[in-house]
């Protein structure tokens, strides 16, 4: 009897706290909830404005993008580029890019989209949309990842008005990093080294921007609709397959006869590297050690009392205080030197191997028109392919001087090489043919290029310009009464 | 004897209910937990959110938390502070005693001087070595100033309000 009377006291005596420590433990648990729960964004929202309503600080720091608004034409600074891309659309116009706010603008007023009068004309196919806007997820999800990639560009010219925001990365239900473009998820296990499923924080911190800073083609692939129609997509694709680096996606395109365009002038099988940030950025220092783009690109800031990360995705250098100094000793200025002859170092390369391809180009150009033969000609196209392939790697890699300058130097090294090997072999073709003393054509500004490579610059202008004053204004009236334009992301810009 | 066989049951009763409560709270308070050196286990209560996105976002994020908050001598040592340090957390996190801005204690500023120490002792050699000379010596200390004295930001940054980062730990921490 005294013994259950004592063990019950003592259990007494131990319920009364357990019970108060579960319930202070529960309240603070359901304070931790509300502090980090999750406003509610619809599926697919693709205004960012939206989201902004709940996350006031980066979306005006990701609005801020706007006040990078300067622009150069790359053609009319480095007129080579003219003769290296003849036939393609990048020597009809070329600038270099503004801040992310005016994706969609400057992707709809470039002469490489052209001017379709329909949704069936027109140079591109839809894939150009494919990193320029938050609306193409939706797109995809509604018709299925093949119907989206099929057709021409101006196809979904009244669905995709967003530039790409929030819900290019971020879950709406968790606000967690996310990939929404599903091309890389399958190209991280192709490769093999960083399958999806072993994905951390950290390196979503980089592979968001992956999703679009990486090199990739429009890989045809057929495909059956509903009704049994048989059609062809463009399918967004990373040629990774064997690596990331220039000489595996060089193997990856050669093993496929992979040809982006056949050159007007020296009629050589030729890629166009698009921006493999990602890939040069994996073999430098930074990344090494384990610095995210998200480290310096969207870096930490602070107002008030409160901490953030900025959305003002640009140039880190616009903004060393955040981003370098936090890890970095010394000085802005010195830290910028530094960073300035990087550069120059990159640019002298970058201008030589610009000078030895044009001209390669120019001499294989004469020699086919001294008549020589295919047989003759191939092996030096192939050493101009894969010279402009390497060059090209570094040049539209943006940053890539910076990210990695040790491998853009190799590889800028191995692309004069390649030119100047094709140069060699043509010059025996052409002496061949008695043109042993042929001089390429002057190229020195754009308009000379253009000339040479026969380009009708003002009929493109024209149709752009009709483009512009019809089917765009549709598009833009069609947006609105779908409720998927946001006037907010246009504001201040003239076409409009 | 009819008393005696309903105290049996009640007493079963109070004995069953408090076992049933003891792992109620391990289960809610996550305590198995804390024998882990997960930084994560950290931000099992949120008034700890500042400092782990501090960190998280730091140059030592790569260094766990228990790796410069406790001392690194020996497993009895490590166990030790942990249970004094989480003791003390569960009291002033039940009886809301903290406040908008956490310090550490004296004791955890030693461990914690002693961890960048043990890590940081190249860089450091030569300051602990003539340290005497030019700094007042302070409890038998090598140096009597704190690394943090001068290098303030590391690895928390200089904003750590205990709201300071709300957008930091959405569910996926959890």
């Amino acid at each position: 009897m005294k013994k259950t009377i004592i063990i019950t006291a003592v259990s007494a005596m131990a319920i009364v706290p357990l019970f108060l420590l579960a319930v202070s433990i529960n309240e603070n648990k359901a304070e931790g909830e509300a502090l980090s729960s999750v406003p509610k964004i619809k599926a697919f929202e693709s205004r960012s404005a939206e989201w902004g309503k709940h996350f006031p600080r980066q979306y005006e720091t990701y609005m801020d993008t706007k006040k990078d608004d300067h622009f150069v034409d790359l053609l009319d600074k480095y007129p080579a580029l003219v003769v290296m891309w003849a036939g393609y659309g990048f020597s009809k116009d070329y600038n270099s890019p503004r801040g992310h706010f005016y994706m969609v603008e400057d992707n709809v007023n470039t002469l490489r989209t052209g001017g379709p009068v329909d949704d069936k004309t027109g140079p591109m196919p839809t894939a150009c949309w494919t990193c320029k806007s938050s609306d193409v997820p939706r797109l995809m999800e509604e018709h299925g990842e093949l119907d989206y990639f099929t057709g021409k560009w101006p196809r979904w010219g009244s669905e995709v008005v967003n530039p790409v925001g929030c819900l290019d990365c971020h879950s709406n239900e968790t606000m967690e990093l996310t990939l929404t473009r599903p091309y890389l998820v399958r190209a991280l296990d192709k490769e093999g080294s960083l399958p999806y499923k072993d994905v951390t924080h950290q390196d979503m911190r980089s592979l968001t921007c992956a999703q679009c800073h990486s090199e990739y083609y429009f890989k045809k692939t057929e495909w059956t609709d509903d009704d049994g129609t048989k059609k062809v997509a463009n399918v967004v694709t990373f040629p990774w397959d064997n690596g990331t680096s220039v000489e595996e996606m060089e193997k990856y395109y050669d093993d496929r006869n992979f040809v982006d365009w056949t050159h007007k002038v020296s009629r050589a099988p030729m890629l166009k590297a698009q921006h493999p940030d990602y890939e040069l950025y994996k073999t430098g220092a930074h990344a090494r050690n384990n610095v995210s783009c998200a480290d310096c690109h969207l870096p930490t800031m602070r107002e008030g009392t409160t901490k953030f990360s900025s959305h003002n995705t640009g140039n880190p250098l616009d903004n060393m205080q955040h981003s370098c100094l936090v890890c970095h000793r010394g000085t802005e200025e010195e830290l910028r030197a530094t960073v300035g002859r990087k550069l120059e170092r990159k640019d002298e390369l970058h201008y030589k191997a610009m000078q030895v391809l044009a001209k390669a180009h120019i001499e294989a150009g004469k020699a086919w028109e001294l008549g020589a033969t295919e047989e003759e000609m191939a092996a030096a196209l192939q050493d101009i392919r894969h010279g402009q392939w390497r060059w090209d790697y570094v040049v539209a890699s943006h940053g890539g001087f910076f990210h990695a300058p040790g491998e853009s130097l190799r590889i800028l090294g191995s692309a004069i090489e390649k030119g100047q090997e094709a140069r060699l072999k043509l010059r025996i073709v052409l002496a061949r043919y008695g043109a042993a003393e042929f001089v390429a054509a002057d190229f020195s500004t754009k308009e000379k290029a253009q000339e040479i490579i026969g380009l009708p610059y003002d009929k493109l202008v024209e149709e752009k310009d009709h483009f512009l004053n019809t089917l765009r204004q549709e598009w833009i009236k069609d947006a609105t009464e779908k409720g998927l334009f946001d006037p907010a992301t246009r504001e201040g810009m003239d076409n409009i | 004897m009819q008393a005696g066989a309903i105290m049996k049951f009640v007493s079963a009763g109070c004995v069953i209910t408090a076992l049933g409560l003891f792992a109620y709270v391990v289960n809610a308070s996550n305590m198995l937990s804390y024998l882990s050196s997960d930084s994560e286990t950290c931000i099992n209560c949120h008034v700890m959110n500042t400092h782990y996105a501090s960190w998280q976002h730091s140059s030592h994020r790569e260094v766990g938390c228990v790796e410069c908050h406790l001392p690194r001598d020996s497993f009895v040592n490590k166990m030790t502070a942990k249970a004094r340090d989480g003791f003390n957390h569960s009291v002033a996190f039940t009886f809301g005693t903290y406040s908008n801005s956490m310090r550490v204690t004296d004791d955890a500023s030693r461990r914690i001087q002693a961890n960048c120490i043990a890590c940081h002792r190249d860089v450091v050699a030569e300051m602990m070595e003539y340290g005497e000379s030019y700094q007042p010596l302070e409890g038998g200390e090598d140096v009597a100033r704190r690394c943090w004295d001068c290098h303030r930001g590391v690895p928390h940054g200089f904003t750590r309000g205990l709201l300071s980062y709300p957008d930091n730990l959405s569910v996926k921490e959890l």
